[in-house]
């Protein structure tokens, strides 16, 4: 008996502890954010849910009689879940507390990511990860299938096959399994998924996917209008909120935005090098190497991850319009345009890239490489070589869920951002150096 | 670098076998299996492979019924992996490192005109197929749905066999039929059931066959061109041993132990070598492809048309597959548990290849298995280096210490 009561006084300091560490991350991180200069109007929400989630440690905001359904993945299609009368919940975490936990339950090679979900799910302590009524958990990875098998001792969870190419075969399998997926969702939310609550959700993830869209092309028309930063936190605050809350809101920040641009109002006067971040993806409060992008005179002008645009960019399109053919448009949108590295062909990627390069006018790119990840790492051979044929200069950032590698981290981007410089105007560059060879030769 | 690497090849086949042709095994037809490792080896300027399967991952006789030689790469040799060094991110496993590298191999075989087979079993497997199309490489990629509790999973995986057959044909130009469905079946069966045999004589019989020559022979299997002639061999090998071990009485005494986890693949023998200095009895090998020894088609399987045949093939062999491709390990789970509880292993050594995250995530509920058993189990993770050899050897042989101690402990208690 002795012995319990002190095991449960240990627990209680423990989680104390954890709880305390990691609600200081988060608003660490909040307040960095917050702090920097040029944030649009209207971002308000957004923080605030984050504040919410991390720093209260409260489950989102859901309506009454709501269940929420933890994802792992955007091939989770958001709008299967609406249609149940559920709320898709992103549980892929870049906690630095939770990681510490994880580090121990999970091997040591595992990546962070999944470090930080088992640690969480370990302490039990956030409710985002405990009021879920089931969890999708598509295999993108190695470490994504065992910690299927993992998460699967505590909670319902599906996992989901990802084909490792696109073809039709392909995607008439992953037909079947969002079927399955349905006849799940059914049975977790007690909810039928009907033709007509299908469509309610296309439209309410449509009219987000719409704002996205006028975002993305403000963002394209004016560059400097919005540092990247807080564009990663307006995509990392859409993991925990509703679709239409999220529309809603980002409404506000795109007239704001749309108003900026009438007024020619930049975040900064100088052009600074524009950087495209690409890779394993930045989850908060993990959010050092976009702040760090900035803070040594960058801007994070695009990102190309999993948890930025990527996860709610692509509209499905549906060119049948009975229910089989809303699920056929779903299964499409979800692996064809998807440059996920779990597809062993991945050329899909390389386009993308090429196609942000150009929309957004990018000088440099960071890839960013979460340790153990391997998918990304061996993309980055392939992606070096094809912006080495487009002269854009890249660097791969390896990087965990710790604050100890920031000071290198910030020398090797501070590097970058100088390389970028230099190479930004060379015939200025050489007039001045034309001037000084002129006056040694003068003074000799 | 390329000499050097080829140097560093060559010796550590020929120092490997020279080592298990020195144990003093009276039993001469281990010279084929010796001799087949080293002509796959290091005799490859002729070898024009017409199929190549990466891993173990797909049932065989599949590929034999469709008209080709299965040319086996599963990785095990660190001389290999320079070749491959620059095509790979630092953290990727050495298996996988090791079968690139015998791709690219400047004086190695010639794949220019071969199929490549690749079950994606992994994320590195996913990547090399990435690469390997790159490069021009013809391709034919096995997706494994990694729940296979479902029945849409098993429907998928006979698909992809159904997909698989059919390419390999076009690709050798010959047909498979009925006949040759159940003639590779027969075959490969034979094979297996002698190596079963072979493995049940002589797993305890270490005086006899070291153990390292034991998974030498098991290994030889995905070495060989001549399946036929490898069965009568090993036919033959078997009744030596049988022969043997009715006539002398088992001396020794030490303690036995059982490898499981990461794959343990010739010339890379470093862990049995090493068990076995230790003082210890390596009795069984638990890998990715033990179960495969167990799988015989049964005569309803083999019934129907050729696609019912390929889908039973297909059906039976995905749900006794042991790798770690699977979100669970269900079946060999249930198998580890089956072989400890009927044979008297007393110690568990966990085998983990570096990068390799599988076997490292099944740990702990083989570590909770054997501890409700009451058997140590001890992680022991390492890669095809050798610098790590006299560390490796202080924890066996630390290990092993510990067995014996435990012995004396359960004859005291008994007392």
């Amino acid at each position: 008996m002795m012995t319990t009561t002190r095991e449960m006084q240990r627990k209680q300091r423990q989680d104390a502890r954890f709880i305390s560490k990691q609600t200081q991350t988060s608003a660490k991180y909040l307040r960095r954010i917050a702090e920097l200069p040029g944030a649009p109007d209207g971002m308000e929400p957004f923080y605030e849910t984050l504040h919410r989630i991390y720093v209260g440690m409260q489950g989102v905001d859901l309506p009454l009689g709501v269940n929420a359904v933890g994802t792992y993945c955007v091939m989770a299609p958001q709008e299967l879940i609406y249609a149940a009368g559920a709320m898709p919940v992103k549980l892929c975490s870049g906690n630095y507390t939770a990681f510490f936990v994880g580090d121990d339950i999970a091997p040591r090679d595992a990546c962070p990511l999944v470090k930080a979900v088992a640690g969480f799910k370990h302490t039990g302590l956030m409710p985002i990860y405990d009021n879920c009524s089931m969890m999708i958990v598509p295999v993108t990875c190695d470490c994504k299938k065992k910690t299927a098998a993992m998460l699967s001792k505590k909670c319902n969870v599906m996992t989901m096959h990802i084909p490792a190419s696109r073809g039709d075969d392909e995607i008439d399998g992953f037909t079947d399994q969002l079927y399955e997926l349905a006849a799940w969702l059914e049975d977790a939310t007690g909810n039928r998924i009907t033709y007509d609550s299908l469509v309610n959700a296309f439209s309410m993830v449509g009219h987000a996917q719409y704002e996205l869209s006028k975002f993305i092309r403000l963002k394209k028309q004016h560059p400097y209008l919005i540092r990247g930063t807080h564009a990663m936190t307006i995509m990392n605050a859409a993991a925990y909120m509703s679709a239409p809350a999220w529309a809603n809101a980002m409404h506000r920040v795109n007239a704001s935005l749309r108003e900026r641009a009438e007024k020619g109002q930049t975040v900064t006067s100088k052009k600074l090098p524009r950087i495209l971040l690409t890779g394993s993806p930045i989850v908060f409060p993990n959010m050092k190497i976009p702040l760090l992008i900035e803070e040594t005179g960058g801007i994070a002008a695009a990102d190309e991850t999993c948890m930025g645009e990527r996860g709610m960019w692509d509209p499905p399109v549906i060119t049948d319009n009975s229910f089989d053919g809303m699920m056929r448009a779903l299964a499409n949108r979800s692996l064809r345009p998807c440059p996920c590295p779990t597809f062993a062909d991945n050329s899909q990627r390389l386009f993308r890239l090429r196609q942000l390069i150009r929309d957004n006018q990018i000088q440099g790119v960071i890839y960013h490489v979460l340790r153990g990840c391997l998918v990304y790492d061996f993309e980055y051979r392939r992606i070096e070589e094809e912006l080495g044929r487009l002269g854009i200069p890249v660097i791969r950032l390896e990087s965990d869920y710790n604050e100890e590698d920031v000071e290198q981290l910030r020398i090797r981007i501070e590097a970058f951002i100088e390389l970028i410089k230099l190479r930004q105007a060379p015939a200025e560059k050489a007039a001045v150096r034309r001037d000084f060879n002129e006056q040694i030769l003068h003074w000799a | 670098m390329t000499d050097k690497s080829f140097d560093i090849f060559r010796s550590e086949y020929t120092r490997e076998l020279t080592r298990i042709s020195e144990q003093k095994m009276e039993l001469p037809e281990l010279k084929y299996f010796l001799d087949t490792q080293y002509l796959w080896a290091c005799c490859k300027a002729d070898h024009k492979p017409q199929t190549v399967v990466l891993g173990t991952g797909i049932p065989e006789e599949l590929v034999i019924a469709a008209g080709a030689v299965p040319y086996w790469l599963t990785g095990g040799s660190l001389g290999s992996i320079s070749w491959s060094d620059e095509l790979v991110p630092r953290d990727t496993d050495p298996v996988s490192r090791s079968v690139l590298g015998y791709i690219h191999q400047p004086d190695g075989a010639d794949f220019s005109g071969s199929l490549f087979i690749i079950p994606l079993v992994s994320d590195s497997m996913r990547k090399i197929a990435y690469l390997l199309s790159q490069q021009g490489r013809r391709l034919c990629l096995v997706d494994i749905p990694p729940q296979r509790e479902k029945k849409s999973s098993e429907r998928f995986f006979e698909r992809q066999m159904l997909q698989m057959t059919r390419a390999v044909s076009t690709h050798t130009g010959a047909r498979t039929t009925k006949r040759s469905l159940i003639s590779a079946v027969r075959q490969v069966t034979r094979a297996r059931t002698t190596l079963r045999e072979f493995l049940n004589i002589s797993s305890d019989r270490t005086d006899i066959i070291s153990p390292a020559a034991r998974m030498l022979v098991q290994d030889s299997y995905y070495r060989t061109s001549d399946l036929e002639g490898w069965t009568y061999s090993l036919r033959a090998l078997t009744a030596q041993t049988a022969g043997l071990a009715r006539r002398y009485a088992r001396m020794q005494n030490r303690p036995c132990v059982a490898v499981m986890g990461s794959p343990i693949v010739f010339p890379n023998y470093k862990i049995p070598f090493l068990i076995e200095e230790a003082g210890m009895d390596l009795t069984d090998t638990v890998d990715s492809s033990v179960l495969k020894q167990h799988l015989r088609h049964s005569s309803k399987a083999l019934r129907g048309t050729r696609d019912r045949i390929i889908r039973n093939i297909a059906s039976e062999w995905y749900s006794a597959d042991g790798s770690s491709a699977f979100v669970s390990s269900d079946t060999l789970y249930r198998y580890v548990s089956w072989l400890v509880q009927s044979k008297n292993i007393e110690g568990v050594v966990y085998h983990v290849l570096k990068g390799q995250i599988e076997p490292d995530f099944e740990l702990e509920r083989f570590e909770e298995l054997f501890s409700q058993l009451g058997i140590p189990l001890f992680r022991l993770e390492t890669d095809y280096q050798y610098q790590d050899i006299e560390q490796l050897r202080i924890r066996l042989e630390a290990f092993c210490e510990m067995l014996v101690q435990k012995r004396y402990k359960e004859v005291r208690k008994a007392k």
